[in-house]
């Protein structure tokens, strides 16, 4: 319930999950495109939003299928060479969907991955957050998860902020609307 | 308001640090005669022509302002102290050198409204300047060692100013951390019998070992 109002959290419960249906389904053709009547049949392959397939297969209507961003081969590329894998291309709310998936389906090796990755990731944020305060990294930015994203900008912003303190200027500002109103006179 | 803090960010902008550290003690030495000074937070003066008194950072920049008095830098401002201080931050990897708590703030006060008051003062700000580098770079690298069962850190005489700076990251990486660590995460979630979680998860580490 904490959660409820998250945007982050909403978003993250869009991703779509590839699931197959356990039982068979009446008039809720509209989730699966290709079909033809409004019913779907057992055994179908449907991609639905991860709070439908969490639900669905809570009672046991669905089975899930793992997400393409935790399977074998990701997994072989993290442990390659973490820093460089694009995540946010893949899943942009990685850690999070990692988060809610492992307990959904019992994978216990989910976790350990989860952390592995950001160990590895993490180090190569935080050398670049403080160092290239300002000399941003354009090409590093789209590779990180929404996550990563958010450290890498407080880092940069504290950074950013202390600078500015650091070289002065008029201690006091004036708010916006007064400037506006003395260029129009 | 100009100082004002983000919310999302860090507790305190470094404006709002700068004002704390105005209550930090100063010597000045007046030109004026006054009585002394009845405030909440103490009593200061009284005030003579050439006679040293200790008031705060606020008190000695609004008189200074006025051409009221000078200021007589701290002991720790002076170019052979810094140099000291610098020499053993660069020797010293993994600790740093006691300084005082609102070094950077106060040494930037002084720049901004007494230079003439501090000798070298060239000299002084290079020096500093350099010494917050040192450091900085060694909270970076401090940094670098967070790991899975990293819960708190310890950072002995880091100052006001540097902390405030690291903060933000600090507190999210750690957070990040800890979410990923969790035993639930690790382990096989044990959903039928919810046991308490343990409160204490592993050793502490020390960022910096003394």
């Amino acid at each position: 319930m904490a959660k409820y109002y998250d945007i982050d959290d909403i978003i993250m419960e869009e991703e779509l999950f590839s699931v197959v249906f356990q039982v068979g389904a009446n008039g809720v053709g509209l989730l699966d495109p290709s079909a033809e009547t409004n019913n779907i049949e057992k055994g179908a392959k449907v991609e639905l939003p991860f709070w439908l397939a969490q639900e669905l297969h809570l009672r046991q209507a669905v089975s899930v299928t793992v997400p393409a961003c935790f399977n074998q081969k990701t997994r072989k590329e993290i442990q390659a060479d973490a820093p460089c894998v694009d995540l946010r291309n893949r899943c942009p709310y990685f850690y999070e969907l990692g988060c809610k998936v492992a307990p959904l389906i019992g994978d216990r090796t989910i976790g350990s991955f989860l952390l592995y990755a950001f160990t590895g990731r993490y180090k190569e944020v935080l050398s670049k957050a403080h160092s290239a305060a300002f000399a941003v990294a354009p090409k590093f930015l789209t590779l990180l998860t929404k996550e990563e994203t958010h450290l890498y900008e407080a880092a940069r912003s504290s950074m950013k902020a202390f600078k500015k303190w650091r070289v002065g200027g008029p201690r006091f500002e004036k708010a916006s609307i007064l400037k506006k109103r003395k260029s129009a006179e | 308001m100009a100082g004002q803090s983000d919310p999302h960010l860090s507790i305190f902008s470094s404006a709002e640090v700068e004002f704390l550290a105005e209550d930090e003690m100063v010597e000045i030495v007046p030109n004026i005669s006054m009585d002394p000074l009845n405030l909440l937070c103490g009593n200061f003066g009284p005030f003579r022509p050439q006679i040293a008194t200790e008031v705060p950072m606020w008190l000695a920049m609004a008189l200074k302002k006025r051409g009221k008095c000078t200021i007589r830098p701290p002991e720790w401002m002076s170019v052979g102290k810094l140099t000291q201080v610098l020499e053993a931050e660069r020797d010293s990897p993994r600790e740093f050198q006691p300084l005082p708590f609102h070094y950077v703030e106060i040494s930037r006060l002084l720049f901004d409204h007494a230079r003439e008051d501090i000798p070298d003062v060239y000299m002084v700000r290079s020096l500093i300047e350099d010494i917050r580098d040192v450091r900085f770079h060694k909270v970076e690298s401090g940094l670098e060692t967070i790991a899975a069962r990293t819960h708190a850190v310890k950072l002995k005489n880091l100052s006001a100013m540097e902390v405030n700076i690291v903060r933000p990251f600090f507190v999210r990486a750690l957070q990040a951390f800890y979410k990923h660590d969790s035993p639930q995460m690790i382990h096989q979630p044990d959903t039928s019998s919810r046991r308490p979680q343990v409160a204490d998860r592993g050793p502490r580490r020390d960022l910096r070992p003394r």
